[in-house]
């Protein structure tokens, strides 16, 4: 068993997240946090549209308790439009997160007992920032989660469907006027799409729009479509920030171990 | 458990590179005399797929580049010998059978570490910021990220799978300086041992436009006698993207086993 690994860094990065966390809930006290960001910037500072180098962290408003944050563990507030199948995968999962959450002992996400990779879109769904590199033909994502990589080919080439079914899908974009258009498939059927055991199949298509909208903020909208597991495609919004001062961790998740402090920190605080 | 998979991939990746296909036959002596090539390259400009490029004697031992850093051994001291002999790997000249490994990858998939991450048949891709190098290894999807914008090491860190990197020009040779490692790991697939102390010295250097060489300086003072060195020698695949490797489970291990690991045997 492994990945998860981290004491130290991911409990300091834990840790800053929840520190992050409580500094804006605190500063929401006073405002909306969406609201007062635009209203506190003086002059917007220049950026390149196309450039998305840097590292990124989750940008939601943060209310109180880590439930109502449903980005932490989901993609959308509502529930996505689920077939027959779709809906049977979802009530067979046991999280550890979210509404439905089981202790971690009963927990049948495949991430906790084993380790094994998050799989795509899922690992966006987790505290630990990323750090986007671009290259002349690609824009990588490099998670801090696991070591993680979103490698997505502007270079023109195809999907390339020899490749597998994968972990993290087989990743192509090309730019819309500012907006990277990305589209991901050949994925395999192991990951859960949420931390919550939404599921997906190997059709699993995803699209994002990633789109630096300011100097600060990046934003990334995703279409999901698995006919498999939803009646339609269904799209979710993320936001990030830019932290010019962070650097990515390392992130190892080694066993199950590893998600003791954090069941008892921030998985499930409504449970005690 | 988990880690390591993608047999396809992966077993091709190995096929290549261990089984003498045509394309490893281009380089005879890139260490000592490297090809001249024609293309014009900024010596400061790392980026691009490598692979490791070596001569490829008939037998996969005797490529000790792909499981150790040296042909010699290293100078271990009392304690270093003393893991080395606990150490039970499943490649190289004493290797036993996976099911006796003790190998901490094999039945956990538990990270190479560095420097091992680069002793596995898979290639690297060099990405550069204007304030990072970062090797990204196909292995594992594992980072090795190298700070170049003049920060110290950060002792709060650690310790590390990977360690903590920083790293410097001087000329055209980045000089890498990697500290900060747990003591989980070997130094390579053999089972040298390193301890906490573990420092990498790390002199990168684009020797022409296809190649790329790292003198690797290991020192290691609980582990080793005095530091002592080795050399990694890639060539540039400009058609070659890095693949999904995740190790999975140590089933991910047995079709490399039968093929390549043992082959000796």
């Amino acid at each position: 068993m492994r990945i998860c690994r981290v004491g130290i860094p991911f409990a300091v990065c834990c840790g800053l997240a929840i520190l992050f966390a409580a500094q804006s809930s605190i500063a929401q006290t006073s405002a909306p946090a969406t609201k007062s960001a635009t209203a506190a910037q003086p002059a917007p500072q220049a950026f390149n549209p196309h450039d998305l180098n840097g590292v990124w962290f989750d940008d939601h408003p943060r209310p109180m308790t880590v439930m109502e944050r449903y980005w932490a563990y989901k993609f959308t507030e509502g529930e996505p439009p689920m077939t027959a199948w779709g809906q049977s995968e979802y009530a067979a999962a046991k999280p550890s997160f979210g509404p439905h959450a089981f202790p971690l002992a009963q927990t049948n996400d495949p991430v906790y007992h084993t380790c094994s990779p998050l799989g795509f879109p899922r690992i966006f769904l987790y505290p630990l920032p990323f750090q986007i590199v671009q290259t002349p033909g690609e824009v990588i994502l490099l998670f801090e989660y696991d070591w993680h990589r979103h490698q997505i080919f502007t270079d023109g080439r195809a999907h390339d469907t020899s490749l597998g079914p994968l972990w993290m899908g087989d990743s192509i974009g090309h730019w819309e006027g500012d907006t990277l258009v990305a589209d991901t498939a050949n994925f395999n059927d192991k990951t859960w799409l949420d931390r919550t055991g939404h599921p997906h199949s190997d059709q699993l298509h995803v699209i994002e729009r990633i789109r630096r909208t300011d100097h600060d903020h990046l934003v990334d909208d995703l279409t999901i479509e698995d006919p498999k597991a939803y009646t339609m495609p269904w799209t979710a919004h993320l936001m990030f920030v830019l932290k010019p001062k962070w650097t990515i961790a390392e992130s190892f998740c080694e066993d199950e171990e590893s998600f003791a402090g954090i069941d008892v920190d921030a998985a499930t605080p409504e449970k005690k | 458990m988990r880690h390591c998979c993608f047999p396809t991939i992966m077993t091709a990746v190995l096929a290549m590179s261990l089984g003498g296909a045509p394309r490893a036959l281009s380089h005879a002596k890139p260490a000592s005399a490297p090809v001249k090539s024609a293309g014009n390259f900024d010596p400061h400009d790392l980026t691009g797929v490598w692979m490791q490029d070596r001569p490829r004697p008939g037998t996969v031992l005797e490529r000790y580049w792909i499981y150790e850093l040296t042909a010699e051994e290293p100078p271990m001291t009392e304690w270093g010998l003393a893991q080395f002999h606990a150490a039970k790997s499943s490649y190289g000249v004493h290797a036993v059978p996976i099911s006796q490994t003790n190998d901490s990858l094999y039945h956990n998939c538990t990270p190479p570490g560095f420097p091992r991450a680069y002793f596995h048949a898979f290639p690297i891709q060099i990405v550069q910021t204007p304030g990072e190098v970062i090797v990204l290894f196909e292995w594992d999807s594992l980072r090795h990220q190298i700070f170049t914008d003049g920060r110290k090491h950060d002792t709060s860190l650690g310790p590390l799978w990977m360690g903590d990197a920083i790293g410097h020009w001087e000329g055209d040779t980045l000089v890498a300086d990697t500290v900060n490692f747990n003591d989980k790991t070997w130094l390579d697939r053999i089972g040298h041992p390193h301890s906490e102390q573990l420092h990498v010295v790390e002199r990168i250097r684009r020797v022409d436009h296809d190649h790329l060489e790292d003198e690797v300086t290991i020192d290691d003072p609980k582990a080793y006698t005095r530091p002592w060195s080795g050399r990694i020698v890639f060539a540039l695949k400009p058609a070659w993207t890095l693949a999904e490797e995740f190790c999975e489970d140590i089933r991910s291990f047995d079709g490399i086993e039968a093929q390549e690991v043992t082959p000796s045997k």
